[in-house]
């Protein structure tokens, strides 16, 4: 077995998602203390393409596998590609990431060569040659430290901005790697709908089934890759209550998250939920506006690094675990704070 | 129809958790509930079972002997019959040993379609459906927001990076499913009774042909080395009062060189 360092890239729409160039800057710090070769495997449409910033992210080589057939399959095809390029190289770590795609590849990957995974890691450290890992448990209340055991290849699984980006500046080779053939039973994706207007914020319409479906501003990041983060709970009132914080997430550029009570009530769609079962979140900053801060709301963003609270009850959980409070009533505080911003940006 | 739905059992959220001096879970039997997630697998394995006539819902666990008791809590929501796999042996499996248990139980049990939670609500792996689809050489509709089966075809809804994707893939099938999917119906006072009498068998490794050397802490390709309660040093600086809030926030940003 090599020393070697991968990343696995994911490329949602023929575009780089950050967490690969997070973990492609992980994968660069640990090849060097490790002394082996920091690579990237990247498949699907914009995989050549994608070798640019992966480079620039400290790989020195991406493994890169074009072929239709990585567009038309869940899975499949990308596990058939990166299980045969584990058996070749070795390498010793490969690094994924936190997302459905990076579970569903790895997972099978993990199971079909009998490797070693862990998911969910927020810090890695090397202590000798033993790879140690810093995972949450119990809600975040606690974290385990874990390491591997026994022989071959590890998938060490990130959460979502786990890592930094770290742009070195280098470049990397591209090796092309042919494209597996179409799996005889497949998942095969048969249809796309719900993409019109996406370019705009809000509701795009109801899937055949009556769900919602809600689109963030193309130009807004994902909830998961936001830098800034601003919420809105119970405390809203009622759906219109996120016109508010859709303005003030405008003005700061950031995305919307919510709590479960208000997605529960209908307020907004599910896809915007943070917490234990929603999404985890880890943005520079977030913004909690009529949040109680219940433990499970908790779980999803208290490895924020700065948060602020909003709440008019001062015995509200979340200012036990806010970096500002405001005891104060959003529905006046909030509009004053997007006219300040907006102010302040010169906008 | 066949219909399997794995269900893991969780400590229950507000139950007090803590690790043993060898870093197991504690796990205290009156805690155990069905993973909520599983909740919606099950009501979706219990609607499909609805609308194809002669179909069956076996609810497939892996866990302590005392975890009847949650396959019965399971069963109290509808299905046919449990059954549980366990094993002294198979204390502290990771998901990868799970996936081959549970995939070894599948085989011997038989299924046309297998729906799993996307995650378990003790540590979030999420990664149990995949590895198990993997060693069975089938596919897996993950994520799925709705599901139709039609003959010999099942096709799902899933939320993609934009939009939706339709899924379809051939019987039999895997499936993961979201909460977006359906409502979980609450067990009625006669589905809970009827519960206690429904069949549930319990195999062990050798039913499964197992080597129990390759699953449990004896074969686990992680292990935990220690564990600690997380201290967030937050500043926490209360501002009282909307005046002067906004502009507070205003300062705290640019200080912090978000703004
Ligand atoms: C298994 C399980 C999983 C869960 N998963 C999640 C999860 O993933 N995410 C999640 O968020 N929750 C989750 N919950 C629910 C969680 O326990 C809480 O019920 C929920 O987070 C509460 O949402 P909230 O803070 O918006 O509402 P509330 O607790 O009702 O809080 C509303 C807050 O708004 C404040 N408020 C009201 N009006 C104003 C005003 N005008 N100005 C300022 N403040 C105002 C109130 O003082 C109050 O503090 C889960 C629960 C369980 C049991
Ligand atoms: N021990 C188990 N017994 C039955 N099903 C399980 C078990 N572990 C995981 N699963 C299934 O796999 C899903 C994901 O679990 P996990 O990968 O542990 O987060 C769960 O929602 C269950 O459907």
């Amino acid at each position: 077995m090599s020393n070697d360092v991968w990343a696995l890239a994911e490329i949602p729409s023929g575009k780089l998602a950050n967490i690969s160039l997070q973990l492609a800057s992980k994968a660069a710090e640990l090849a060097k203390a490790l002394g082996g070769e920091p690579a990237a495997v990247a498949m699907g449409a914009g995989a050549r393409d994608a070798a640019q910033d992966l480079g620039a992210c400290g790989v020195s080589k991406v493994y890169a596998s074009e072929g239709a057939v990585y567009g038309e399959y869940l899975a499949q095809p990308y596990v058939a590609t990166l299980a045969a390029l584990i058996q070749q190289h070795q390498p010793k770590l490969v690094l994924w990431g936190g997302t459905n795609f990076g579970r569903d590849v790895a997972a099978r990957v993990a199971a079909r060569l009998g490797l070693g995974i862990e998911y969910n890691v927020n810090e890695v450290a090397l202590d000798g040659d033993q790879i140690v890992m810093s995972v949450p448990a119990f809600g975040g209340a606690q974290t385990v430290k874990m390491a591997f055991q026994g022989e071959g290849t590890k998938l060490l699984g990130a959460r979502q901005n786990a890592f930094p980006t770290v742009r070195t500046g280098g470049s990397a080779t591209v090796e092309d790697v042919a494209a597996p053939t179409a799996p005889a039973n497949g998942a095969k994706i048969t249809g796309t709908f719900g993409t019109e207007g996406a370019q705009e914020a809000g509701h795009l319409g109801k899937a055949s089934d009556g769900h919602d479906i809600w689109m963030p501003a193309a130009s807004r990041a994902k909830l998961e890759e936001a830098q800034i983060v601003v919420s809105g709970g119970r405390g809203l009132g009622g759906p219109q209550g996120f016109a508010q914080i859709e303005d003030l997430a405008a003005a700061l550029g950031a995305s919307v998250g919510a709590s479960r009570a208000a997605v529960d009530a209908g307020w907004i769609p599910y896809g915007h939920q943070v917490g234990q079962t929603g999404k985890t979140v880890k943005p520079t900053v977030y913004i909690a506006c009529g949040i109680s801060g219940a433990v499970q709301h908790k779980a999803g963003m208290g490895t924020s690094s700065l948060v602020i609270a909003i709440n008019k009850d001062k015995d509200a959980p979340i200012f036990g675990f806010c970096d500002l409070g405001i005891v104060g009533d959003l529905n006046v505080v909030v509009p004053q704070l997007t006219a300040a911003v907006k102010q302040r940006k010169g906008q | 129809m066949n219909i399997v739905v794995c269900m893991k059992e969780t400590p229950s959220t507000t139950a007090e958790k803590s690790f043993s001096p060898d870093m197991r879970l504690e796990r205290r039997k009156e805690d155990a509930i069905p993973n909520p997630f599983d909740e919606y697998a099950i009501e979706e394995g219990l609607r499909q079972q609805e609308k194809h006539a002669g179909s069956t819902v076996t609810i497939l666990c892996m866990g302590p002997a005392t975890a009847t008791d949650t396959v019965r809590k399971a069963l109290a929501m509808g299905g046919d019959r449990g059954v549980l796999v366990s094993d002294d042996a198979l204390a502290g499996s990771d998901a990868i040993s799970t996936a081959h248990v549970l995939a070894a139980a599948l085989k011997k049990i038989g299924f046309d379609l297998v729906i799993f939670g996307n995650a378990a609500a003790d540590a979030y792996g999420g990664i149990v459906p995949s590895a198990t689809a993997e060693l069975l050489g089938a596919p897996l509709l993950s994520y799925a927001s709705k599901l139709d089966v039609d003959g010999s075809t099942a096709t799902i809804e899933r939320q993609a990076d934009i939009g939706y994707n339709t899924v379809a893939a051939p019987m039999p099938t895997l499936v993961s499913v979201v909460k977006a999917i359906n409502e979980p119906r609450y067990p009625s006072m006669k589905g809970i009774m009827a519960s206690k009498k429904k069949p549930l068998d319990t195999f062990a490794l050798a039913d499964l042909g197992i080597d129990p050397a390759t699953v449990g802490a004896a074969g686990a390709r992680e292990k935990a080395l220690s564990a600690e309660k997380v201290s967030t040093q937050r500043k926490g600086e209360i501002f009282i009062g909307n005046e002067g809030a906004a502009d507070r926030v205003v300062a705290f940003l640019v200080e912090q060189k978000v703004l």
